[in-house]
């Protein structure tokens, strides 16, 4: 009797333990598209006037796209340093010196629960030879004003979860887009966040460079931006998901909806981007017909995501 | 698997060896008959037309069963016009679940005729002694040779070809018992190629092969009681589907299970039977055999359920009880991925069964009283638990936004019926009452593609309890030459659980052409009505016709999907001498009230007549049949109410076999 048992308990061990195909780890393929522990690290420190001024951003990288920034200003006694005026200005030259910016914020408040000063940058190019970064800093501490200036890097950004695009509204403004959140989205219902900014032309004449009035961008206020996430991988013939919700402005200044990922792949989410009065600045309707062995059609305003 | 044949050999040898060690002693275990409350007679595996027929084929020859069929495998029992997630099927009272969303693989797919002895039916609520149903249960009841007080060895061998779609089968089982031991084991091996039509076209995408083994050992600890280990290996591979864009590439299963019997001389007691019980299930679906598909998929699946059964039956005076405890758990869990075009993208991933935990515990209770000699009044019911989880219930949440991880739902049954015999006549009525859980599909399904109504099904976790009401009546009469019975039984099913349509979401399988979520209607109404009669010419020339009708509608007058219109068969047998000699005539009328809204189109009436002849004779001491026939002798060209996609059934087989017993 005990042979049995320990014959049938091999028997059975062997063929219980062992499935033929392994189950997917579906945690570890999610993780997958944002490899990087996000987490804020030094970018790069600069020392001037007896302060210290250290620049943090998500893995001490710049990306294309939305990137927060944090400021952490100490005096030569290492306390922190509360009642600066900063202002940030982020600049691009192209390869003829030519200078332009991205949506960024200017000024650059204190927030006193995480003793840092918080600011962003929506870098709308990588660094190339045709693109060279600058950032320009003006800090006043108590009646003491200096300026700092540093060279970035924007890398491209891997996580295409936080994607971002510009345009031309088809009332001339140049707009932006960046996606914020998820970060790393789950077949699941994810909110999305994103910001929207325009770029202010300026109605002064230019002075000394940099000129922050030449350079000035804006979060777009009261807009709604009607979402429609697809598939447009051929083979999944337009498919769409249910329950999405348009973006609309919180109360941060930032755009919330809701999107819906059905299924791990490649997504495009197209919009349809309306002005606080409700009129349409950039984007179409996509047909909702299932076409499979067909490209989805995407607006003529979307981000294109893959998790 | 090589190792897994090598060890059953090994153990089938070795069993013997030990086994004649032991002293005889003198056996009461025989003595005793278990206490049968019902009166269901369990059929056995052979049907009246072919002896070597498969699971399948001997089910279909139940008037209260008829089949889905996706191909010429694995056919999806419907009972009472019910599928399988308003039936219980079990294994001698077993829960195994398939493993495939697609209901490719019901429990009647993993065992092979030669395991098992026969079939339990019960319609209703009386089949709730193992756990909630709405249909009624099927019981699949194992080989399982009795302790002998002389040393035994019992075997049987049958072999042979369906020339249609070249089927090859062989199937042996072997058995030994002593009055200490017993061991038992069976192996089998079926191959066939694509099935032809009644038109000679060959259906594509219709072969398979499936090799089956079980093995038992039975060791009597007492003169009263016995523990008895078993096992069924299972495995299928290269199963075409017709009616479905994908294959099956290989399914596994392994079913084991220990019990422990006690007999009581003495007492209220007279039985207490106990297992425990494991057994999972893989089933690995893809479509590298359909080059044509516009998108690779693979959808694999898994299955592991063990569980608890322990029953005790009890008699004093006019008054038979049986009481049974179920409790299992399950956990299901599909995938399906997609490869894009350019393979160099990311593939697509999403669950179908998000990892699905039921769990079941449950009392049931069936009873009967001898009120006279004449009648019988039989009632009964269960309360059971059903807990679900989906672990990744974010899928879930997609079209069921803010649904619980976790539900628990209260079960209840009952049951009682009367039953009278007045001289030649006998009469019975019953009625009942009870809930069932949704499925983990109808639950937690997500995005399951059915190729019948080529819709993707969606499942919603807040769905209701679906509760049965039913009332069933029979009436039959029978002289020594003459059987007629007739079987009546009407189902109201409040929140009947079906698939309609989603105005939100569009479809993921290149295939289909919209979502279904699963919803309750209202009620729904199923009426089943049978008729069999049987009479003896001579003695040797015997009649049997059977009639079946049924009628499904919903709550808005519509007529619910897979409902199966009147359907007849009638049978002579004739025995000379050593011969035998079958005839069958059925069909299926026109299918006047499908559902155009569930898929289905109008299916015309068919009827098929087949044919067969045997020749029983001795070699020695072997027992010895050898049977030629041949099924749809005209060769006609047809499809039933349930062929998904209107695959048309086989045509003309000529089947022949050779069954040795000793």
């Amino acid at each position: 009797m005990k042979i049995f048992n320990l014959l049938l308990g091999v028997v059975l061990a062997t063929v219980v333990t062992s499935c033929t195909l392994e189950k997917t780890d579906y945690e570890a393929e999610l993780s997958e598209v944002a490899t990087d522990e996000y987490v804020f690290e030094q970018a790069f420190l600069l020392t001037s006037n007896g302060y210290q001024i250290s620049v943090e951003v998500l893995n001490g990288t710049f990306y294309k796209g939305y990137n927060e920034i944090h400021l952490f200003i100490t005096d030569e006694n290492n306390e922190t340093v509360q009642n600066a005026t900063v202002t940030f200005l982020p600049i691009r030259l192209d390869a003829n010196e030519d200078a332009y910016s991205c949506p960024h914020a200017y000024e650059v408040g204190y927030q006193a629960d995480n003793q840092y000063y918080l600011g962003y940058a929506v870098f709308d190019e990588v660094s190339n030879t045709n693109a060279t970064w600058e950032f320009y800093l003006t800090v006043t501490i108590a009646n003491e004003t200096f300026t700092l200036q540093h060279g970035v890097t924007v890398a491209s950004q891997p996580n295409l979860n936080l994607n971002m695009t510009s345009f031309t509204g088809n009332n001339g403004v140049q707009y932006y887009i960046a996606l914020i959140a998820p970060v790393s989205p789950g077949v699941s219902e994810n909110e999305l966040i994103a910001g929207i900014y325009q770029y202010n032309e300026p109605q002064v004449p230019i002075g000394n460079f940099p000129d922050p009035t030449q350079f000035s961008f804006s979060e777009v206020q009261g807009a709604t931006l009607l979402l429609d996430p697809r598939m447009p991988e051929p083979s999944m013939g337009n498919h769409s998901s249910p329950n999405n919700e348009d973006l609309t402005q919180g109360s941060d200044g930032l755009y919330y909806g809701v999107v819906n990922y059905t299924m791990t792949g490649n997504w495009t989410l197209n919009f349809i981007f309306q002005n606080e009065g409700g009129a349409v600045i950039k984007g179409t309707e996509v047909p909702t017909d299932f076409t499979p062995g067909i490209t989805g059609e995407k607006s003529e305003l979307h981000i294109d995501i893959l998790f | 698997m090589k190792k897994l044949v090598i060890t059953i050999l090994f153990l089938l040898c070795v069993i013997p060896v030990i086994a004649q060690d032991t002293t005889k002693e003198k056996d009461s275990i025989e003595i005793l008959e278990e206490v049968q409350i019902s009166k269901h007679v369990k059929k056995k595996i052979e049907t009246d037309l072919k002896m070597a027929v498969s699971v399948d084929e001997f089910l279909a020859s139940s008037t209260a069963i008829s089949f889905i069929k996706r191909g010429a495998y694995a056919w999806e029992p419907l009972l009472n016009n019910m599928g399988a997630e308003r039936a219980t099927i079990t294994i001698d009272g077993m829960h195994v679940f398939g493993a495939c969303t697609d209901k490719m693989d019901p429990i009647t797919a993993y065992v092979e005729s030669n395991n098992l002895a026969a079939v339990d039916v019960k319609s209703g609520q009386e089949g709730g002694l193992n756990g909630a149903t709405v249909a009624g249960s099927i019981d699949l009841k194992r080989k399982a040779s009795t302790f002998s007080m002389q040393e035994q060895w019992k075997g049987a061998y049958q072999t042979g070809f369906e020339f249609n779609n070249q089927q090859l089968f062989n199937l042996g089982n072997v058995s030994y018992a002593n009055s200490k031991w017993v061991a038992e084991g069976s192996i089998s091996y079926r191959k066939a190629d694509d099935y032809s039509d009644g038109n000679n076209t060959e259906v594509a995408h219709s072969q398979y092969t499936k090799i089956n083994s079980s093995l038992g050992f039975a060791y009597k600890t007492s003169p009263l009681a016995s523990v008895r280990v078993d096992a069924i290996f299972d495995e299928a591979k290269n199963v075409g589907y017709p009616a479905l864009p994908m294959d099956l590439w290989l399914s596994r299963a392994l079913i084991t299970s220990a019990t422990y019997k006690q007999l009581f001389e003495k007492g209220l007691v007279k039985v207490w039977d106990t297992k425990v019980y494991f057994n999972t299930i893989e089933h690995y679906m893809d479509d590298t055999t359909r080059p044509e598909n516009l998108v690779h998929m693979d959808m694999p699946g898994w299955s592991t359920t063990y569980g608890l059964l322990s029953k005790i039956n009890i008699r004093k005076n006019n008054v038979a009880s049986e009481i049974q405890l179920n409790a299992y758990n399950n956990l299901s869990i599909a995938e399906m991925r997609m490869y894009p075009q350019d393979r160099s993208e990311r593939t697509m991933f999403a669950y179908s069964w998000p990892w699905v935990t039921t769990r079941y515990a449950g009392l049931s209770m069936n009873n009967s009283l001898d009120i006279a000699e004449y009648s019988e009044l039989t009632f009964g019911g269960s309360l059971g638990i059903n807990y679900n989880r989906s672990k990744y219930i974010d899928f879930n949440w997609i079209f069921n936004p803010g649904a619980p991880q976790e539900k628990t739902r209260l079960l209840p049954s009952l049951h009682a019926g009367y039953n009278v015999t007045v001289k030649q006549f006998n009469f019975a009525v019953g009625a009942g009452y009870g809930h069932r859980a949704p499925s983990v599909s109808e639950g937690y399904g997500y995005y399951i593609y059915n190729s019948f109504d080529r819709y993707d099904y969606v499942g919603n976790p807040n769905l209701k309890n679906e509760i049965s009401y039913e009332g069933n009546a029979a009436a039959s009469f029978s002289s020594k030459k003459l059987t007629v019975q007739a079987k009546v039984n009407y189902f109201y099913i409040q929140n009947y659980i079906i698939g309609r349509i989603l105005s939100l979401g569009s479809p993921m399988n290149y295939q289909s052409v919209g979502v279904k979520g699963y919803t309750s209607l209202d009620y729904a109404t199923l009426f089943n009505f049978s008729m069999n009669a049987s009479y003896a010419i001579t003695e040797n020339l015997h009649w049997k016709g059977t009639l079946a009708y049924a009628r499904g509608l919903d709550n808005d007058g519509g007529n619910l999907p897979f409902i199966r219109p009147l359907s007849y068969q009638t049978s002579l047998h004739y025995k000379y001498k050593a011969f035998g000699f079958q005839t069958a005539f059925s069909g299926d009328l026109e299918q006047q009230h499908y559902s155009p809204l569930y898929g289905e189109d109008l299916t015309p009436a068919y009827s098929i007549l087949n044919f067969s002849a045997d020749y029983s004779f001795r070699i020695k001491d072997f027992k010895t049949v050898l049977q030629v026939g041949a099924e749809n002798v005209l060769n006609q060209y047809y499809s039933t109410y349930a062929d998904w996609g209107n695959i048309p059934r086989m045509g003309r087989n000529i089947f022949t076999s050779l069954q040795i017993k000793f």
